[in-house]
């Protein structure tokens, strides 16, 4: 586990620093000026990941509603006083750091439901729970998703996972499924720019704003099966905008090749099936929960960027984990893993 | 604390293959885009990184039979200005000042100018080229360019023709070959990012241009200076409006010359005398002064077609050398009297005689006795009604009677040729069928294309020559022609110590009421084995305008120096 998530951070600040050479130099005239912060805010992570590892979960749980008030709280202040960066109020600034209250917010979000669903012993059958759940994750959906829509989308998203691993029933699903497609469907025609986006989607040369998706394609397509080399991506040279951000896959396959591509993808497959096994190995629910938690988010996260560059999906805003340019993403996820050994910590040896 | 349930794992498991199938999904999905559509976006990627300047290849140069350059390229320089990597804004503009003589106010406009690339000025000298490139200003472009160059001026200028502004044929053999002389220009690509800013650590990819192929051409430099000497020396002392000559190979159609007076200088086509003029005239003006008459030309040739007529004549059996005509100085045709030139008439005389005198009646008789059909067969025959196929652009076509209007009364005045026109090229190749033996040549100039080495790439001269006479014929023709020269009209064409055969022409252009007249003269030598032919035509001459006053001695003078030049022997002892 700790093997992977170190190659994963390595590989992560490497390919960072390949990605943001171009734009470091330009904007800050640094070609190192984001693999510095992205390194900075790693080596907290590996630290923060190391304190929580010890910590015991059932005693962090036990914060939890307290954890998921205070994301409230920053989630709710980002509004007001929040930093504008290219266009979106997602920052809060702490002196020379700034901070991202919605990544804060998924491990708060993780954290109060499995906590939650682990206590309410007899209650987990039902449409009655599945709406109490609801109700408990709406504000900080809310809240997150008047300035992020896509972080907002994941939080449901774990919210979903975690109360269909919780309950016993498949046929409820189904009826949430088709609720939530039905609720899209509104949700894409109230606002004409969605159904826009939909046409993007669909034929992005032909559209102004499908020109981060091209240019994104474009680096996809030039890589070939083994890539054109660490470092010698030519789109990340202003064509793909923000490479180091979401579109940062999309340079990997430039740079490294379908082989490359797959092997980083191959990675995160191992991370996500070493999470899956210390899951089933836990100790309790709350344990197991927690682990499915942080499961649900990683592979949510990877599987929606991946499409998103690929243009599978329409384009929204989701980074890629450990990858992508982004201090608190950093080391929140880092926590997360934290939280992960800690339960692996303490699972039943004699099954393995 | 509750204990895990087995369906919490179990429907961890599902979840989890679920996410299983979705990631194989996305990596099918990379691989699609990435190995079956690779090329496609990579394509097109490429083309948005590249920034691409042309290296111009060299033309072709042409080349007279002696290897002398007729046609040759210098190096100039094109300067443009890339905006996005000019870094010292004020440098550039006092530069541009200073080296490209632009005012202030427009060098500023040009720097200021939001392009990817902005070409400055093209076709500036390489001294300045050198110099603005020493001053190391980024930003600053200069790129080598070739531009025409000609060392002989206005030398066969309506024969060579120049280029435009992009080296592209604009007339004469530089349009006719331009495939050949066109070389592929080469590319330089450049990877930028996406604000078009070079990125020194890419490097450039070159696609090497390839130069165009020179033009061996059958024109010698000293023939043609000659000619071109005495058609202006006639023109200026008759006053004429022209003078064309073509010196031709009467065996294989290889063209010595082709003049036209006047020419121009093809070192500065664009160059008038006459000022003022408005677009229309302007542009009427040059097309005028490039107008090569030998080959765009038609005009009644007269006396000259002559001899075509009496090479059918021969040739159907209508006529023999004793056979005997008389002249009073007219011929009454149907209602017509046509006179003869000489208004006296020439008495009785033989068809030898005939040909010496240059008698119309007697050639009225022979193109009766040929009939309209006959006259017909061999205008077919000999290729007179078609175009000589002769490699310079805009050949004009044969103006004829149509042969259901020909009345015996045209047929009369075509018979010593008038009333149809010609081209000039078009006599010199129907002359040249008939004394060389029979055979219909393809004049041409080309001869074979050449490598930078100057090694034969391509041969070009034409493989099509047609028996259109007998030999017997041909020799009979040879032997009159020369007759003419030695005993008659072309009298002054002759040349001591050589045997030369010709016959002359005077004509009058339409309508007859402006008195305007175009003499010539077509001569050939060695008579007996024709080895090269002279064809002289002055335009519109005052005062005497006789053929035989007025071109004949022009063609003499051209053969006194050209035939030892070409080592043609005397043969006739004094």
């Amino acid at each position: 586990m700790l093997i992977i998530v170190s190659l994963l951070l390595t590989l992560g600040l490497v390919i960072l620093y390949s990605t943001s050479i171009y734009n470091g130099r330009v904007r800050f005239g640094d070609p190192a000026y984001y693999f510095k912060k992205q390194l900075f805010a790693s080596i907290l992570g590996i630290g923060c990941m190391l304190i929580v590892s010890r910590l015991d979960y059932h005693r962090i749980s036990d914060f939890a509603t307290w954890l998921y008030l205070i994301s409230l709280g920053l989630s709710l202040a980002v509004l007001f006083v929040g930093k504008e960066y290219n266009g979106s109020k997602r920052w809060l600034a702490l002196g020379p750091l700034s901070f991202q209250p919605a990544e804060f917010a998924k491990i708060a979000v993780i954290l109060l439901l499995a906590s939650q669903i682990s206590r309410s012993k007899s209650k987990k059958k039902g449409l009655r729970f599945i709406l109490w759940v609801v109700l408990l994750v709406l504000p900080i959906v809310g809240l997150v998703g008047t300035n992020n829509l896509s972080t907002a989308i994941i939080i449901l998203g774990i919210a979903v996972m975690l109360v269909f691993m919780a309950n016993s029933n498949y046929l409820q699903f189904v009826g949430i499924g088709a609720c939530g497609m039905a609720f899209m469907g509104v949700f894409l025609a109230m606002e004409s720019y969605r159904l826009e986006r939909l046409k993007i989607w669909q034929n992005p040369e032909l559209y102004e704003k499908g020109f981060q998706t091209i240019q994104g394609l474009y680096a996809i397509g030039s890589g070939g099966l083994f890539g054109i080399g660490l470092g010698k991506s030519l789109q990340k040279l202003g064509f793909v905008p923000e490479a180091q951000n979401d579109m940062i896959f999309s340079i990997i396959c430039e740079e490294l090749g379908f082989v490359g591509a797959s092997a980083v993808i191959l990675v995160f497959g191992i991370l996500l099936w070493r999470i899956l096994i210390v899951a089933l190995h836990a100790q309790d629910l709350l344990g197991m929960l927690i682990c499915a938690g942080v499961f649900g988010h990683l592979s949510l996260q990877i599987i929606l960027n991946l499409a998103v560059v690929t243009n599978s999906i329409p384009n929204t805003g989701i980074t890629l984990p450990f990858i992508s340019y982004g201090g608190t993403s950093i080391l929140f996820l880092m926590m997360e893993i934290g939280l992960v050994l800690s339960v692996s910590a303490k699972e039943k040896r004699y099954l393995m | 604390m509750e204990k895990n349930h087995v369906y919490n794992k179990k429907k961890l498991l599902v979840t989890s293959r679920l996410i299983l199938l979705l990631l194989l999904m996305l990596i099918g999905r990379l691989g699609y885009l990435m190995l079956k559509k690779g090329a496609y976006y990579s394509e097109k990627a490429q083309i948005l990184h590249e920034r691409e300047r042309d290296i111009k290849a060299a033309r072709g140069e042409i080349l007279d039979c002696n290897g002398n350059v007729l046609a040759a390229n210098k190096t100039v320089c094109t300067i443009s200005l890339i905006h996005s990597q000019i870094q010292k804004p004020e440098e550039v503009v006092s530069m541009l000042v200073k080296e490209l003589n632009l005012s202030k106010e427009e060098a500023q406009k040009r720097v200021d100018k939001i392009s990817s690339i902005e070409k400055i000025k093209s076709n500036v000298k390489k001294e300045v080229g050198d110099r603005i490139r020493n001053y190391e200003l980024s930003g600053v472009k200069v790129d080598e360019d070739y531009q025409r160059y000609y060392p002989y001026e206005s030398l066969a200028s309506k024969v060579l023709g120049f280029t435009g502004a992009d080296n592209q044929g604009i007339v004469g053999l530089e349009v006719e070959y331009e495939s050949v002389l066109k070389g592929t220009d080469g590319k330089i690509l450049t990877v930028t990012d996406a604000k078009g800013v070079e990125q020194e650590a890419e490097g450039e990819r070159r696609q090497e241009p390839v130069a165009g192929k020179n033009l061996h051409i059958s024109l010698d430099i000293n023939l043609q200076s000659y000619a071109q000497q005495q058609a202006e020396k006639v023109m200026t002392e008759k006053q004429a409006d022209g003078a064309s000559v073509i010196i031709m190979n009467p065996q294989d159609g290889s063209v010595y010359a082709m003049v036209n007076v006047p020419e121009f200088n093809l070192n500065n086509p664009y160059e008038l005398e006459s000022e003022n003029l408005d677009d229309e005239a302007y542009q009427e003006a040059l097309n005028q002064m490039w107008r090569n008459r030998c080959i765009s030309d038609t005009y009644e040739p007269g006396s000259t077609f002559k001899i075509f007529t009496s090479a059918a004549g021969l040739e159907a059996g209508v006529v023999t050398t004793p056979d005997s005509f008389s002249c009073p100085g007219y011929r009454v045709v149907e209602d017509r009297r046509i006179h003869c030139h000489n208004r006296r008439g020439h008495g009785s005389e033989n068809f030898i005689q005939g040909i010496e005198n240059s008698c119309n009646p007697v050639f009225i008789d022979v193109g009766l006795r040929l009939g309209v059909d006959g006259f017909f067969k061999y205008l077919k025959q000999f290729g007179v009604m078609e175009q000589t196929g002769v490699d310079l652009p805009g050949e004009a076509k044969t103006i004829m009677h149509k042969k259901k209007n020909v009345g015996l009364v045209e047929l009369a005045t075509m018979s010593f040729g008038q009333s149809f026109q010609i081209t000039p090229i078009q006599l010199a190749v129907t002359a040249s069928a008939v004394i060389n033996g029979g055979r219909r040549v393809t004049p041409h100039l080309a001869l074979y294309s050449s490598s930078g080495d100057r090694k034969c790439v391509e041969k070009l001269i034409p493989q099509d020559e047609k028996q259109v006479l007998s030999e017997a014929t041909s020799s009979t023709m040879r032997m009159l022609l020369e007759s003419v020269v030695a005993n008659g009209s072309g009298k002054n064409g002759g040349l001591e110590g050589y045997r030369i055969g010709g016959k002359t022409a005077t004509s009058q252009t339409l309508p007859r009421s402006a008195n305007r007249y175009i003499s010539s003269f077509l001569g050939f030598a060695p008579a007996d084995n024709p080895q090269v032919l002279v064809l002289c035509i002055v335009y519109n001459p005052t005062g005497i305008y006789y053929g035989s006053m007025v071109v004949a001695p022009v063609v003499r003078d051209i053969f006194s120096n050209i035939l030892p030049y070409m080592g043609i022997e005397k043969t006739v002892d004094n």
